[in-house]
């Protein structure tokens, strides 16, 4: 594999570095340390000078009107995005724009006219509704959410958690069973208008992150049969897909973030002086800054692998789960030894490592556990199907 | 949920030690203990909820008997505060930021509107979302 960057590349990087820098960083000055959005009118401007760059809803497909940037370029553009206090769950406040859950797109004419294009243009919002309190990484046997269909409608009544950004959108993909003689197969995809009687968010769940995530609860909540999304039974497929491309710029984000805080790590360690001597100096700070290059390096090339696999339209399931591991693993260890470089300075909410520590956390659960991602490569390696 | 603990009658005279330098979350309550502002004491608060109350309600006497250095010690409160607010209850919450949207956002949803020292507020917040239902303190008219 060769990632020598293209020029196009290139210049896509630099501008977007640039404007992580320049744009984004200054104003985290005057925003609360957990602050998670921008105020309206930086917000504007700052998505009109994204349109200006051309890179606009990049994950959009360029048939709906995305600049069509590839793989490989997302996932380089990702780990810059992220570069700023806010950018594990936040990157760039969102000014690149967040675009549609992707499963929209398997969606029939008149769902795509209710709800893609207005995500697209900005106008709607979505959430992704597959784990329960039952659990989430095993959503094939713990979704007891039921449909029961009823003439042209399904009563849907069940629980939901860890949805993020529930309470703030207009409709979600939820996952629920319709069939449970079926394992797997008897999980169906719904959209769901978050204004449908019987949908309600139960709370705000508090984490460790800056923004809480949601419980949900239905309660005979009626759907039309038209708001299944994709097959009656395939919505398991569905979300399998989803989740395994989803790894690749979430590990990403995970990597920027690692960059960011290795970047002040050395700088600190350079000017810092112990005992008559900069910290750099001292080996002991040498070998973390060794071993925090060697994290951010393998993780890079894990996820331009997986990536690079993807864009070629070949299987990249167990690339991807190598690099969700090694990245959010990494990432966890390169901000654990920037901490510990800046000592009592890295404890504290003046710096934004405090900050990825928690986030960076949750990232070893989010998207799958590590735990997982070492199932899903080892029923590659033995090539054993997962049960049904 | 709401913060579960009761009002506290302001006492300019009692000793500040006795409220927490940490963060947390706040709200301040008219005569009558209806909600008039939900507050945050975030990482940027000096002194944290102390410093925060104290900036609410202390009278002039009082600050210039003791040494803050609050930057916003001594500013002119937001109209529905001053010479409104007579109770207080906090929580610290290292997670005070979200805490902090979610008192809004249940006050939002409980009452079709925020507090009207909020309104007044100038510092920014995301945009608030919807529970879809009301709490028990707002259908049982508490």
């Amino acid at each position: 594999m060769d990632f020598e960057l293209s020029d196009e590349q290139r210049l896509i990087i630099q501008g977007v570095r640039r404007f992580i820098r320049e744009e984004i960083r200054p104003l985290e000055a005057g925003l609360d340390p957990d602050a998670y959005q921008l105020q309206a009118r930086d917000r504007e401007r700052l998505v009109a000078m994204v349109k200006e760059m051309g890179l606009y809803q990049m994950d959009v497909p360029v048939e709906y009107g995305g600049p069509g940037v590839d793989a490989v370029t997302r996932t380089l553009i990702a780990e810059e995005l992220s570069q700023h206090r806010a950018g594990l769950y936040a990157p760039a406040y969102g000014v690149f724009g967040s675009g549609p859950p992707a499963q929209l797109y398997a969606g029939t004419e008149v769902q795509k006219e209710r709800y893609l294009w207005p995500s697209i243009r900005g106008e709607k919002h979505g959430f992704f509704g597959l784990s329960e309190p039952s659990g989430g990484s095993d959503p094939a046997r713990a979704i007891q959410t039921r449909a029961i269909r009823d003439g042209d409608e399904w009563v849907i009544n069940g629980r939901k958690l860890w949805n993020s950004g529930a309470d703030t959108a207009d409709y979600g993909v939820v996952y629920v069973r319709t069939d449970p003689t079926k394992g797997r197969q008897g999980i169906t995809a719904f959209i769901v208008d978050t204004d449908t009687p019987g949908f309600r968010v139960e709370r705000l769940v508090q984490v460790l992150r800056a923004h809480y995530t949601t419980e949900l609860s239905f309660t005979d909540m009626h759907v039309p049969h038209e708001n299944i999304l994709g097959e009656e039974g395939g919505g398991f497929a569905l979300a399998n897909d989803y989740l395994s491309a989803n790894r690749i710029p979430y590990s990403a984000a995970c990597l920027g973030v690692a960059v960011y805080a290795h970047e002040m790590a050395v700088e600190w360690a350079k000017q810092r002086v112990t005992f008559g001597e900069p910290l750099a100096n001292r080996q002991a700070i040498q070998w973390m800054l060794v071993d925090n290059e060697i994290d951010i390096r393998t993780g890079r090339w894990a996820a331009l692998a997986a990536a690079d696999l993807a864009e070629r339209h070949r299987p990249f399931r167990f690339e991807s789960s190598m690099a969700k591991l090694l990245c959010t693993e990494g990432a966890g260890r390169v901000v654990d030894r920037c901490m510990q470089i800046f000592g009592g300075l890295g404890m504290s909410k003046d710096l934004p490592l405090e900050r990825w520590y928690r986030e960076l956390r949750i990232r070893r659960i989010g998207e799958g556990p590590s735990e997982v991602q070492r199932i899903v490569m080892a029923r590659d390696i033995l090539n054993v199907r997962s049960g049904s | 949920m709401p913060i579960r603990k009761p009002w506290l009658e302001w006492d300019d005279a009692a000793p500040t030690k006795g409220l927490p330098g940490a963060m947390g979350v706040y709200e301040l309550a008219d005569a009558e203990q209806r909600v008039i502002y939900i507050g945050k004491a975030g990482a940027r608060s000096p002194f944290g909820l102390r410093g925060e109350l104290f900036r609410h309600f202390s009278t002039p006497e009082r600050l210039a008997r003791e040494n803050w250095t609050h930057p916003r010690m001594g500013e002119p409160d937001l109209p529905s505060i001053a010479g409104r607010a007579r109770y207080y209850r906090f929580e610290v919450n290292h997670m005070y930021y979200s805490r902090w949207v979610e008192l809004l956002t249940r006050h939002q949803e409980d009452r079709g509107t925020l507090p009207p020292a909020n309104l007044e507020d100038p510092e920014p917040r995301p945009r608030l979302g919807r529970y879809h239902w009301k709490s028990e303190e707002a259908t049982s008219g508490l």
